[in-house]
């Protein structure tokens, strides 16, 4: 289930293997690593588990096949995608989540998952259910890197999703709009004392991740492929990869990102390929098993 | 309570009666379905009073359906007897999953049941030796009364339903009584309820553990009636798919439960037929749109359920400026948040 880029013929033994594995867990970790940053970047703000994260990536992926499919050159597609996704993004939040604001966590965290669904299920009346592809942004051969192989396009995630964390923790840490995210995340009531509205910034951060997930779509489909149904498991593991972060921590969750892409790859590659899944959401419980004192505190003080 | 025992015998006498009225094999299979939904349905909703929602059912059900497959198919059990055994055997690992899982701060709760179904139903189709992987298992035993084998829709519809009814006065009288008390207590807030000398997590546990119960039960069912199963309608769609029944019905709201299973699944019937003449080209789990439409606007407008919503409707229309709809029954639910 793991979108990677297995080797076809498997080297006879063990470590051989573990360059090549490392550098594939590394490369659709930085994928997960956006995600994760999505979760957290909702959840701080708004308080809310926003299943739909993954959906994101596969709309801005077939978004972008489209437009492609246009004859449109693939930087303008790619950032027609991206603004397209944010819009979407945005608007749900405006309809979905804005309505029952301040409703149970349940309610809202059920709203999400419907979210979801309705994506994917419009996804597949729009674009059915074959794949589509993007080509890679640089064509050309594969590296060779300490007896791995890598694709292009793999920097090109692992730059991107770098680029785009810099990016973020120098929005949130130098321009006042990612201040005012900050605040709200640290203490919504507070921060409508001093004029910022809890539900612009809950506006904003549905934006922001629906640009992140995008972001993660356009990188990840010339290796993976795009198909309707690909935001759920992105979605997923990018969410354990929050959870491994602690859920509030950016840092962490970009941490947790790479740690669940190599894991993946690992059980993938020494295991078997479908208990990749298995594994990751086994990491996810004893996760949560280990960490409840500290997710229960942090949940607590958000309802105090 | 006496208007209760009224509705209860009139829907018996209702459900009695309508294989009589409609004998075509489809309709009945549609109904048996219903009922074997209603089961796990009731589970989620019992769950529900408490203020939790599992996304682990469809696991339950289908480890309730493999392991009552198992040990009749493979161990010659009779499965009378697997029946039992499978929905101890699930209960046991309810326990075991609630145990680490419960203390966490609800929708954590939420994530852990998602990951445990993820993971059951990954096993299901890894384990190839044992479930068959996406093969699944075939000529499961029927279920035998009296030396009849029941193998008609028709003679499986009185006992799935005689189990949906059972299944329903228990969820009834659990929240009518002391632990129905403890549990609207623990919706409210759990602090306040262990404050009140409410043992929250044994009340907790066992709730999900017979959540978990009714799951096995209806999977086990479900296993000797179409003698067939794989690991596909266990996954975390099936999971979503009980979750938006329960949320139909109203997620704690007993009665609701059946409303929910009834009304997705003819619902599900509807959409399966009419579909594919509006979007031809498409096919497999279109109908998702719709069921994530729904979920999102019944949570907007009618967050404790399609029945309640209704009587809320009417109550305002009759009475517009009574002071907040609904709210003098159930109090506790309006500040969970």
């Amino acid at each position: 289930m793991g979108p990677a880029a297995r080797p076809a013929h498997p080297p006879p033994t063990v470590l051989a293997l573990l360059p090549q594995l490392l550098l594939t867990g590394i490369t659709v970790g930085s994928i997960y690593a956006l995600g994760a940053l999505g979760f957290v970047l909702i959840y701080s703000v708004t308080g809310i588990l926003n299943f739909a994260q993954g959906e994101f990536s596969m709309l801005s992926a077939l978004v972008c096949a489209t437009l492609l499919a246009w004859h449109l050159p693939l930087g303008l597609a790619a950032c027609g995608a991206i603004t397209a996704v944010c819009l979407v993004g945005a608007l749900t939040e405006r309809l979905a989540i804005q309505p029952a604001f301040g409703g149970a966590p349940l309610t809202l965290l059920i709203i999400t998952f419907g979210v979801s669904m309705a994506f994917r299920g419009l996804a597949l009346m729009v674009w059915g259910a074959d794949p589509y592809t993007l080509p890679e942004f640089t064509p050309g051969p594969p590296l060779v890197l300490l007896g791995g192989v890598l694709v292009r396009q793999a920097i090109w995630a692992i730059g991107l999703s770098g680029a785009v964390v810099v990016g973020l923790f120098a929005f949130f840490t130098r321009t006042v709009p990612g201040a005012a995210v900050r605040a709200c995340a640290d203490n919504a009531f507070a921060s409508r004392l001093v004029g910022i509205s809890p539900r612009q910034m809950s506006l904003l951060a549905f934006t922001l991740s629906a640009g992140l997930g995008a972001v993660a779509g356009l990188v990840i489909t010339p290796i993976t492929g795009a198909t309707y149904d690909m935001g759920l498991a992105l979605g997923l593991k990018g969410f354990v990869a929050a959870v491994i972060g602690g859920l509030g921590n950016a840092p962490a969750a970009v941490v947790g990102g790479y740690l669940v892409g190599v894991i993946e790859a690992l059980t993938s590659g020494y295991l078997s390929p479908g208990y990749g899944t298995a594994i990751t959401f086994l990491v996810l419980l004893i996760v949560l098993f280990l960490q409840r004192e500290g997710l229960l505190h942090g949940a607590q003080r958000r309802h105090a | 309570m006496r208007r209760d025992h009224l509705g209860l015998l009139v829907l018996v006498a209702a459900v009695a009666g309508l294989p009589f009225v409609v004998s075509t094999a489809y309709a009945l299979t549609v109904l048996n379905i219903i009922g074997l939904y209603a089961i796990v349905t009731l589970g989620l909703i019992l769950l529900g009073c408490s203020g939790q929602i599992s996304l682990g059912q469809a696991a339950f059900y289908g480890l309730g359906a493999y392991t009552s497959a198992l040990l009749s198919r493979d161990l010659g059990w009779n499965p009378w007897l697997a029946i039992p055994v499978a929905i101890a055997a699930v209960s046991a690992a309810a326990y075991l999953v609630g145990l680490p899982t419960l203390r966490l701060a609800e929708h954590f709760f939420v994530l852990a049941t998602l990951g445990f179904g993820i993971i059951v139903n990954v096993l299901m189709l890894q384990m190839v030796s044992v479930t068959g992987g996406g093969n699944g298992l075939r000529d499961i035993p029927a279920l035998t009364i009296a030396g009849v084998r029941l193998v008609t829709d028709r003679q499986v519809y009185y006992l799935i339903w005689a189990l949906v009814f059972g299944t329903l006065v228990l969820a009834r009288n659990i929240t009518a009584h002391r632990t129905g008390r403890a549990l609207r207590a623990i919706l409210g807030s759990e602090i306040a309820a262990a404050a009140l000398g409410v043992e929250v997590p044994r009340y907790k546990m066992q709730v999900f553990v017979l959540s978990a119960a009714y799951a096995a039960l209806a999977g086990a069912l479900y296993a000797h009636y179409i003698r067939f199963i794989s690991p596909s309608p266990f996954s975390l769609y099936a999971s979503l798919f009980f979750l938006i029944m329960a949320v139909v019905g109203g997620l704690t709201n007993i009665w609701g439960g059946l409303f929910g299973a009834a009304a997705v699944t003819v619902l599900d019937q509807m959409i399966r037929a009419q579909l594919p003449r509006v979007f031809p080209r498409v096919g497999g789990e279109y109908q998702t749109a719709i069921y994530g439409i729904l979920l999102v606007l019944i949570m907007i407008f009618f967050p404790r359920g399609i029945v309640r919503g209704a009587l809320d409707v009417r109550h305002t229309l009759i009475r517009p400026f009574a002071p907040g709809r609904g709210a003098d029954t159930e109090p506790a639910e309006e500040g969970r948040a």
